[in-house]
């Protein structure tokens, strides 16, 4: 029945922080079998939306469905179809990159059998067997970024939210990544992720939408946003913004 | 290709310690912002401490105030001696420090070493503890003043606040001194035993003060007053006092062993600071065993937790004890439990042994009483569980793991009850079974193990509680010891209401110690270990059920805002 709905769709969801509005009421369907790009600037209100679409942020208005089950009033079934990477929120990263998958893997319910066989495969893949019993405290910043992946992708999910999914990883680990990614969705998965930058996500991406200041600016496949122009002509059109004129910060140069 | 890169000679402003002053009061100021009950929490944490302040004030000035001038020196270097022994004791062991400033935020700043420690030092004169010693040790002032002139007044004003600035400075250096050694790899370890060392040095200073109290004889009180006096500890507070009584010479030269003994501290502080700057960068080398024997699940699995099933709950078990262990924020924690967890009640029972000698008891009998142990050991038990009372806050913002995989709110209490317990139900034991020997009464064992699980099992219940409801965030910081602005008074309030509210649910094993008589002896044990173990499961129960309607409040409250 799952497969009627979309993977994700939200409905209106809003988020205010004191004064600050984060959120202004996002509307947006994930088809099934996309593979999705949520482009916007810094400060556009994308983690923000992506944690109140998983369940970490618990939204002022609207609501999140993964495949049709509420996030927030269906929450076991609804994450049991998730597979999360937050951005900005640290990794029990006292643990090592072996511990740290075993953990996901059973507080998932998983069968320790095959946690102990998916997360060697994962390592291995991710090229993070090496790491041993390095706590992942002391990984470098690219490899925490693959193996809170790999902790995203233990259990199989239905759909990927991955927030910055490519920040601070070098060119290497990214087209691995980008091949796991390109593999998850032709088997059949569903992936969002929030970028600013535009090659990945063009290279990548069936779908984009732009969210600048909490709102939905632009949406629909690639090529309909696009159009006939490059994609960060239009980013920058969305978004707005100003170019410097050379003036100012004379002193820079000497 | 070569730019060519002017240096200034120099900054057009020298940064001065008010520099310092005025960041911490923005940083205070915009902690407040938009924070009602932050507000109200600091009000009554500025309440508390004036209140404490003008006690000690005028227990400092009774000697100037009464005209007394007998005991104005002993006041002095004890009193003195008192403050300044709980500024070096008290962060470590209870408190923490409040790092609003981190020093690692300075790291990449141009700024002398010399200029860093100076504006530190000045930035955590704006605190309350701080303002009130300083109120407190006024009385100092107004002692020597009355007895001897302004004279004696402006020497005991400059003492006083070399005496604050040494507290400070030793606090200080003292805290950041343990928090590279518990960084390192290397000697952790022996720092978790020097530590315990300290802490255990609470316990004979009470014997001591105990001691002392019951000595009618004033004049070897003085002796040992006198040499306090020259110490580093009683010497800025007594400077004052010595010109009151025709000493300038000595006035001078105690001045100066103050100043030696901050010029000393604050090397030794300024030398840990470049460690914990560099520290945030790279925590050192890592260690990195080979062979890894069997999978992933085996691995996180310690052995202490072999007995669990490889489910959710397991898991759960698994990497609670992990971080117990691992994380120098938790095991500093649990160090504490285990040392003031012997002291405590060694202490009371012991103390309440040789007042009872001596005619003056309050607690009953001429022997330590089951009921006294009873007490003793609630305290114990319920210390032992206060250590849960910020679990999250420990985790930050790795506990959205747990949100992500949707793990009940019951089974995630129940898991984490039951690991602090692998840790401390052990110590525990050890502690009952030590204190029956030190005492020579195998036989209140019972009564004694009874009293400690039922207040534990209480104190696990309550925790629960509060843990979901009061979590607050604390630094990510390399400094197991340092706390948000304003947290320490949170802390310090949470403690008290868990505490308490322990001990009072637990009371029934002393009442039931006082009455029963030699039943209880046998009964106390299998009474004790269902009671708490029934409030534990039954806290668990309910503090989950809140828990799960409040996960993702609790992430932000825990979550440090950066």
């Amino acid at each position: 029945m799952t497969d009627q709905h979309p993977a994700l769709s939200l409905r209106g969801l809003a988020k205010r922080f004191d004064t600050k509005v984060a959120v202004a009421g996002v509307d947006l369907a994930v088809p099934t079998g996309s593979f999705y790009g949520l482009l916007g600037p810094n400060g556009a209100g994308k983690t923000t939306t992506l944690s109140m679409a998983v369940g970490l942020l618990r939204p002022d208005a609207g609501e999140a469905r993964v495949l049709g089950y509420d996030v927030w009033a269906d929450p076991v079934r609804a994450k049991s179809l998730l597979g999360v990477m937050p951005d900005g929120v640290r990794l029990f990263d006292r643990l090592s990159g072996a511990e740290l998958l075993a953990y996901h893997g059973l507080l998932r319910g998983m069968d320790p059998a095959v946690v102990d066989q998916r997360a060697a495969e994962l390592l291995d893949v991710l090229a993070l067997a090496d790491a041993g019993r390095t706590l992942v405290v002391d990984y470098s910043a690219g490899m925490k970024k693959k193996i809170g992946l790999a902790c995203a992708l233990l259990h199989g999910p239905r759909l990927l939210v991955l927030d910055e999914p490519f920040e601070a990883v070098d060119p290497v680990s990214a087209a691995l990544i980008r091949d796991i990614l390109h593999r998850y969705v032709g088997g059949g998965g569903t992936v969002i992720f929030s970028s600013h930058v535009m090659e990945v996500v063009e290279r990548l991406c069936s779908h984009v939408a732009i969210l600048a200041e909490g709102r939905i600016k632009r949406v629909g496949t690639l090529a309909e946003v696009r159009g006939d122009r490059s994609l960060e002509d239009v980013f920058v059109e969305v978004v707005g913004g100003r170019t410097a004129t050379g003036e100012e910060l004379s002193w820079l140069s000497r | 290709m070569a730019v060519p890169v002017t240096v200034p000679e120099r900054p057009a402003r020298r940064v001065s310690a008010w520099h310092f002053v005025r960041l911490k009061l923005r940083v205070l100021g915009n902690n407040f912002r938009g924070q009602t009950w932050r507000v109200a929490l600091f009000v009554l944490g500025v309440l508390f401490g004036l209140w404490f302040a003008a006690v000690g004030f005028f227990l400092l000035a009774v000697p100037g105030l009464a005209g007394e001038s007998r005991y104005a020196l002993m006041i002095a270097a004890f009193g003195g001696g008192l403050l300044t022994l709980g500024w070096l004791l008290l962060p470590l062991v209870f408190f923490g420090v409040d790092e609003t400033l981190d020093p690692a935020r300075f790291a990449l700043l141009p700024l002398s070493r010399r200029t860093l420690v100076t504006g530190l030092l000045a930035a955590a004169l704006v605190s309350v503890p701080a303002l009130a010693t300083a109120i407190t040790a006024a009385g100092l002032v107004v002692t020597a003043g009355v007895l001897g002139g302004w004279a004696a007044a402006l020497v005991g004003a400059l003492g006083v606040v070399l005496g604050l600035l040494v507290c400070l400075a030793g606090a200080r250096a003292l805290t950041s001194a343990f928090a590279a050694m518990l960084r390192s790899r290397r000697v952790r370890d022996l720092a978790a035993v020097l530590l315990a060392v300290l802490a255990a040095l609470l316990g004979p200073l009470q014997l001591l003060v105990l001691a002392a109290v019951r000595q009618t004889d004033w004049d070897r009180l003085d002796g040992v007053a006198r040499v306090v006096g020259w110490t580093p500890f009683g010497a800025p507070w007594t400077a004052g006092v010595d010109v009151a009584e025709g000493r300038a010479g000595a006035a001078v030269v105690k001045l100066l062993i103050a100043v030696a003994t901050l010029g000393v501290l604050l090397f030794w502080w300024s030398r840990s600071l470049e460690s914990a700057m560099v520290g945030t960068a790279s925590s050192g080398p890592a260690r990195t065993p080979r062979g890894v024997a069997g999978g992933a699940v085996a691995q996180l699995f310690p052995r202490a937790v072999g007995w669990a099933r490889r489910d959710r709950f397991g898991a759960l078990v698994a990497r609670e004890c992990r971080y117990w262990w691992r994380d120098a924020r938790r095991r500093a924690n649990l160090i504490t439990v285990a040392v003031v967890g012997v002291f405590v009640p060694v202490m009371v029972n012991l103390g309440g042994f040789s007042f009872s000698t001596e005619g003056g008891a309050a607690f009953g009998g001429a022997d330590s009483s089951p009921a006294l142990v009873s007490l003793s050991m609630i305290f114990v038990g319920a210390l032992a569980a206060v250590t849960l009372a910020n679990q999250f806050g420990f985790d930050g913002s790795s506990y959205a793991a747990n949100l992500i995989a949707g793990v009940p709110g019951r089974v995630e209490l129940r898991a984490r009850m039951a690991a602090f317990s692998i840790y401390v139900v052990p110590m525990l034991l050890v502690i009952a079974v030590a204190l029956a020997v030190v005492l020579g009464r195998p036989e209140w064992l019972g009564v004694m193990g009874g009293a400690l699980f039922a207040a534990y099992g209480c104190g696990l219940a309550i925790n629960a509680l509060v843990s979901v409801l009061g979590a607050y965030s604390l630094p990510e910081s390399s400094n197991p010891f340092a706390l948000n602005s304003g947290a320490g008074f949170t802390k310090g309030l949470l403690t008290l209401v868990s505490m308490v509210g322990s001990a009072v649910v637990a009371v029934p094993f002393v009442v039931g110690a006082a009455l029963l008589g030699d039943v209880w002896l046998w009964l106390a044990l299998p009474v004790g270990l269902a009671y708490g173990g029934g409030a534990a499961l039954l806290g668990a129960y309910m503090a989950g059920d809140t828990l799960d309607h409040r996960q993702p409040e609790l992430l932000a409250d825990v979550t440090p805002r950066r």
